[in-house]
């Protein structure tokens, strides 16, 4: 039997179930705000020339969702949906996913703009507790951990019988949260603030590097779309590699090496 | 067994998740809760540099109308029938002179013309070209006095309940040099559709700021008393009155 670990200060495991908060608020909230204008472009103003996604309701009773010219039928799920008030109406997402769950603008905007600074402040907080302590060197993926990467995967698709030999995280997990920690999250923020007028006044590159506003808003839609692949993978992975010790150990600090192994097989 | 547990669970916490925040959003005092990160956003990014400008190729050949409908009241339709004629612009409150401006003594003040991109909250944007009076300069000549700290538009057009539109900037947003009061759009008078004769122009904030088809202009201490008190239209229905985010 091997010790428990104390692998997660309490900065870390405050700010991951802040930010689970934060993620799922940002998400139903984007949407509502997104429903306003249920389109995407790749331009600096509004051109349907360049549209990328749109999400209408061609006829009362019908959704449709235009993505990169195709146009598929979403009745129900996008386009002609619920209207968060118990009926059906022209909308992009439906009731059921957006903060509130009835069309309300500026409503959208208190909760995402409140739990965007949340988020952000969550983030700078954890990096600077981390860089402090040296927490930041385990979770950053580094150019001697590329080889281990296929290595650690051909283990997980059971191609090898033994992982490649990691200390606290293997090259996977380093890559994940390297990614998402240090390459997406920044760029989600970033692309929100350049749909700011008041920040494109003082900060015009910002706006411009990510091709205006409309393609701002387009990547950070697209940044979403990733984040929320990471949450359905990172929830799958920590239900099945033990769960009972990875929520306790995100909780309490204390991590049990090995535990998945033996869990669930008493 | 623990891992369906759990993926059901997860899978709860996100179908909570609208129902949650809608009860909370309904709760009085909540949204004033979450509006406070409003404050930081004005301290943090406020009015500061200049909104891009464009070339005159970047401009639509349509300018998108959104808001509230054109009024139709019989005033508005006289001094449209009248060209304007009788259109002043009424300049008041807190201000060392009080004026009345025809549409020919602001035509004859310096004129700024700007393509500037109008950023709309609900999320599009189109390009235009503005001509009109730097609010600055207007506010040179009514003089605001040393207790004066917003300055409150007041439109014509109004909603189908007849709750008239208004708006109002701080002197700092109001003096900031893009911030007009357009006369021209994409060097034409400015049509009745797009807020004619006299409408306000601010780049640097969201469309709804940009308030049209407006009479009277007042320079005043405080919003408190004006209407429900928000500094304006969609303000009073819970927008932030800081429209640069």
């Amino acid at each position: 039997m091997k010790r428990d670990v104390y692998r997660y200060p309490i900065v870390t495991r405050l700010a991951h179930w802040l930010w689970v908060l934060a993620f799922l608020v940002l998400v139903s909230s984007g949407l509502q705000i997104f429903n306003a204008a249920p389109y995407l472009d790749a331009s600096d103003k509004s051109n349907p020339a360049r549209r990328v996604l749109s999400i209408d309701s061609p006829a009362e009773g019908v959704g449709t969702t235009t993505i990169f010219g195709r146009t598929l039928t979403t009745t129900g799920w996008l386009g002609w949906t619920s209207d968060g008030m118990g009926s059906e109406t022209a909308r992009g997402f439906p009731g059921w996913i957006t903060i509130p769950a009835y069309q309300d603008l500026a409503s959208g905007r208190r909760w995402h703009f409140f739990f965007a600074w949340l988020a952000t402040l969550c983030w700078i907080a954890w990096l600077i507790s981390s860089a402090i302590k040296g927490n930041l060197r385990k979770i950053l993926l580094r150019p001697r951990d590329l080889r281990d990467l296929w290595p650690m995967q051909a283990y997980y698709l059971k191609l090898r019988k033994e992982p490649p030999a990691y200390d606290t995280y293997n090259p996977l997990q380093k890559a994940a949260y390297t990614a998402i920690l240090f390459v997406i999250t920044p760029l989600v923020v970033l692309t929100g603030l350049a749909l700011s007028p008041g920040i494109d006044a003082f900060a015009q590159p910002l706006t411009a590097v990510f091709g205006g506003r409309q393609f701002a808003r387009t990547w950070h839609f697209a940044g979403m779309i990733v984040l929320i692949a990471f949450f359905v993978v990172h929830t799958f992975q920590v239900a099945t590699q033990g769960v009972v010790n990875q929520m306790r150990s995100m909780i309490t600090g204390w991590y049990r090496p090995g535990a998945h192994e033996t869990e669930g097989k008493a | 067994m623990k891992r369906r547990l759990f993926v059901a669970g997860s899978l709860t916490a996100l179908a909570g998740c609208s129902p949650i925040g809608t009860a909370l959003n309904n709760t009085p005092g909540f949204e004033k809760f979450l509006g406070s990160a409003g404050n930081l956003d004005h301290a943090l990014i406020g009015t500061r540099g200049m909104a891009r400008e464009y070339k005159e190729s970047d401009i639509d050949p349509v300018f998108r109308v959104n808001g509230l409908a054109t009024p139709t009241t019989a005033m508005y339709r006289h001094i449209v029938a009248d060209k304007y004629a009788s259109y002043r612009l009424i300049v008041d409150g807190a201000v060392e002179r009080r004026g009345a401006f025809t549409l020919g003594h602001l035509q004859h003040l310096m004129q700024r013309t700007q393509i500037t991109r109008h950023d709309c909250v609900e999320g599009w944007s189109v390009i235009g070209k503005w001509t009109g009076v730097p609010l600055g300069d207007l506010l040179d000549i009514v003089k605001p006095k040393p207790e004066a700290r917003y300055v409150v538009f007041y439109c014509m057009d109004s909603d189908d309940q007849g709750t008239p539109y208004y708006e109002s900037l701080d002197l700092h947003e109001a003096r900031h040099p893009q911030t007009l009061l357009a006369l021209q759009l994409n060097g034409k008078p400015i049509d009745p559709d797009h807020g004619a004769p006299v409408r306000l122009r601010i780049p640097t904030q969201l469309g709804y700021k940009s308030a049209k088809w407006v009479r009277r202009i007042e320079v005043v201490a405080s919003m408190g008393t004006i209407y429900g008190g928000g500094g304006g239209y969609w303000e009073d229905q819970g927008y932030d009155w800081y429209a640069g985010i």
